[in-house]
């Protein structure tokens, strides 16, 4: 039989990685687009893949690079994670994120329209897209409420998905993605940022960690279960929108409660607000510090996501939950720091 | 002296909107892109005022706006500028999200970086396309959306930007979420002028046959003088907000035909279904001192399947509850009255293409 080939936009992000290895291991040709340079080499590097995604030039910002690159590949499969992804950021780089985020998926769209109307398509939606949509548990009709500039961008791309599905009949799907994490996860995205940091400050390598909202409320699950349920999604009979998400909801101080003890390192909170302070219990030194830098001017206070439908349709569950993610995160970075190798 | 800056000033709306502001005393400040052919024809009858000024400007070009909402201070920004035919956006979905969907968030931006936050008020031109296929029926601010086009989608990314520049950064940016509204001013390739304009043209014996889409559809319609009075009404409120514009009636693209017909002496009969439906003549009645072409009979509506949208919008109507709560506002010009300007308006037209023909016009083109 013939070498399915998958065509991965954003490959050396955190799910695009996942996603690689996942793929190869399937006996698929892996193609992958991303920025040009190294950046993200090393996520390749420690899943034991480097070199064996094939890299194409492929700019969500260049039509014709696009066209080029699916004319050339003929891809079955193509998953989108390429993304301006952080939110914090959009606020300050809007029209970047909207030209890749958004614009970005209509000319992917548009172009598989031309070249290769025949090829799946996964668009990586987002649980943003709730925003401030209250407290209960987000499905799949539930109603959009964008918060950011980012979510507003995907918005746009999640809808003109289902458009082309609807209209020009093609195999699109969205998966909305609640929070998933993992150590092969950015350093800018406060789950990283805190695992990595408890373990170096256990280690001695850093004094403290400053972060925004502590209040706010994720549903959090492990990316390298994500991208399984993503690969699922094109496996269907019929094309569909699916959650993906554990269904519970857990703040970020609990998150950074969890990494700290994964360190060895019990955590005491003081104050209010931007003055509040997390404390080592044993040595009442401060490792926790609250900064207004990292908060949004608009924020999501909860988000939590109900995955019965890709339960059912799909057979997918999550199987790392919040009692295990954050100090599965912790080891691979106290693994980095003694050069030891991740287990992914 | 207020001034507004209305972008897309040379549409249907940026004239009557022009109009509107010129006549309370506002400096206007329109954008117009630039083109190969003239766009004015909608502000003509205003170009003489020196409270009207025109700038070159596009919608994706952030430093061109920058500059003008620099140079102009507007207190208020009236965002009509789109790139706004839905069937054109499955042709052109990248110029449309980028003119309709960032062209707004440009503008957001360029307010907010100017630090005119406090002063400038932003009006955004929102549709009722956003519903698209409807959650419920009638539509109102609190309905979920479901874009049914790149252009609902676009129109729908400028929609959410509105509403977090509102709440990120305490702008005064409101959403008129506004039915279908016409006026003898509408563009030519919309539905409802298309079948004014061919009614008229056929009366005339100019046209043979209207070709037509997907005559099912139904749509709130009201005028389009009526709605850019409610587009100033949302910016004067104490507190911004998303308003519903609609009328709370519904008519179907067949009922629209018929009465644009009636309106110029003519009833049409209907036989056959889907793409084989035809409208015939079944009477008209002569029309004083008009030489009028069309007979008892002649087949004058046809379906042309090119004119359904991939993804069609059955059904829109409005509830403007809000609207006429908040804003005191209520459309004043009927359904009835609408047809019957746009039918008039398109009939003086046809009449001078007619007499101009007559007397020679177009015959001596290749010499």
């Amino acid at each position: 039989m013939k070498k399915k080939k998958a065509l991965i936009t954003g490959y050396r992000g955190q799910d695009g990685a996942y996603l690689s290895r996942f793929l190869l291991g399937k006996g698929y040709e892996v193609y992958g687009a991303d920025r040009a340079g190294d950046s993200g080499q090393w996520r390749l590097r420690e899943l034991g893949i480097e070199r064996k995604v094939k890299e194409i030039a492929l700019d969500l910002l260049e039509p014709t690079n696009i066209i080029d690159a699916l004319e050339k590949i003929k891809p079955d499969e193509i998953y989108n994670f390429a993304a301006q992804s952080f939110v914090l950021v959009s606020f300050s780089q809007p029209v970047l994120t909207a030209e890749v985020n958004a614009v970005g998926v209509a000319r992917l769209l548009e172009a598989l329209r031309k070249a290769a109307p025949k090829a799946r398509f996964f668009q990586a939606s987002t649980a943003e897209l709730f925003g401030s949509t209250g407290s209960a548990q987000k499905n799949e009709t539930t109603d959009f409420y964008p918060k950011s500039p980012y979510a507003v961008s995907k918005l746009y791309a999640h809808w003109l998905t289902v458009n082309y599905r609807q209209a020009q009949h093609m195999y699109a799907c969205n998966g909305i993605l609640f929070n998933h994490e993992s150590p092969l996860r950015g350093e800018e995205f406060v789950t990283r940022k805190i695992a990595a940091s408890a373990a170096r400050i256990s280690k001695g390598l850093q004094q403290k960690v400053a972060v925004g909202n502590l209040d706010a409320l994720r549903d959090w699950g492990y990316a390298k279960e994500y991208v399984e349920g993503m690969w699922l999604m094109l496996q269907q009979p019929r094309p569909d929108d699916y959650i993906l998400a554990t269904g519970e909801t857990h703040s970020v101080r609990e998150w950074i409660e969890a990494s700290f003890a994964a360190a060895g390192i019990k955590l005491e909170w003081k104050g209010k607000g931007l003055a509040e302070k997390g404390r080592d219990a044993r040595t009442g030194k401060v490792r926790v510090e609250v900064s207004k830098d990292f908060y949004r001017p608009a924020d999501v206070k909860e988000l939590v996501g109900d995955a019965a439908k890709a339960r059912k349709v799909l057979g997918w569950a999550p199987r790392t939950r919040f009692r295990d993610l954050p100090a599965l995160m912790v080891q691979a970075e106290l693994a980095r720091l003694e050069g030891k190798k991740v287990n992914l | 002296m207020k001034k507004a800056l209305i972008t897309g000033v040379t549409g249907q709306d940026g004239g009557y909107l022009a109009e509107l502001l010129l006549g309370k005393g506002y400096e206007v400040h329109g954008v117009r892109r630039r083109s190969a052919s003239f766009n004015t024809a909608r502000i003509s009858h205003l170009i003489s005022n020196p409270r009207l000024k025109l700038h070159y400007g596009d919608l994706t070009d952030s430093t061109n706006l920058t500059r003008l909402i620099a140079e102009i201070k507007p207190d208020e920004i009236y965002n009509l500028g789109a790139q706004s035919h839905v069937a054109v956006s499955f042709e052109e979905p990248e110029y449309t999200a980028d003119c309709d969907g960032l062209g707004t968030m440009r503008l957001l931006e360029a307010v907010r970086l100017l630090g005119l936050t406090n002063k400038t008020r932003i009006y955004q031109a929102s549709t009722s396309e956003l519903y698209g296929k409807v959650r419920e029926i009638p539509q109102s601010e609190t309905t979920p959306f479901h874009p049914r086009s790149p252009y609902g989608a676009a129109k729908m990314y400028a929609y959410w930007i509105t509403v977090n520049y509102r709440e990120s950064y305490e702008m005064f940016a409101c959403n008129g979420i506004l039915f279908n509204h016409e006026s003898p001013l509408r563009g030519e390739e919309f539905v409802t002028r298309k079948i004014t304009r061919a009614m008229a043209r056929i009366l005339l014996g100019e046209q043979n046959c209207l070709y037509m889409g997907n005559m099912n559809s139904l749509r709130d319609w009201g005028h389009a003088k009526d709605y850019v009075r409610a587009m100033w009404l949302i910016l004067q409120q104490p507190k911004p907000e998303d308003f519903v514009i609609a009328t709370g009636k519904q008519y179907s693209v067949r009922e629209f035909i018929e009465l644009a017909a009636r309106e110029l002496g003519m009833t049409i009969a209907w036989s056959g279904k889907g793409v084989g439906e035809t409208g015939c003549v079944k009477a008209v009645k002569p029309i004083a001192g008009l030489d009028v072409k069309v007979k008892k009979g002649d087949v004058i509506v046809r379906v042309d399947p090119k004119f359904y949208r991939p993804a069609e919008v059955e059904t829109l109507l409005g509830n403007p509850a809000k609207a006429r709560k908040v804003l005191g506002w209520k459309p004043e010009i009927s359904f009835a009255r609408l047809v019957a300007e746009m039918a008039a308006s398109d009939l003086k037209l046809a009449l001078s293409e007619h007499c101009l023909k007559k007397a020679g016009y177009g015959a001596v083109k290749n010499c």
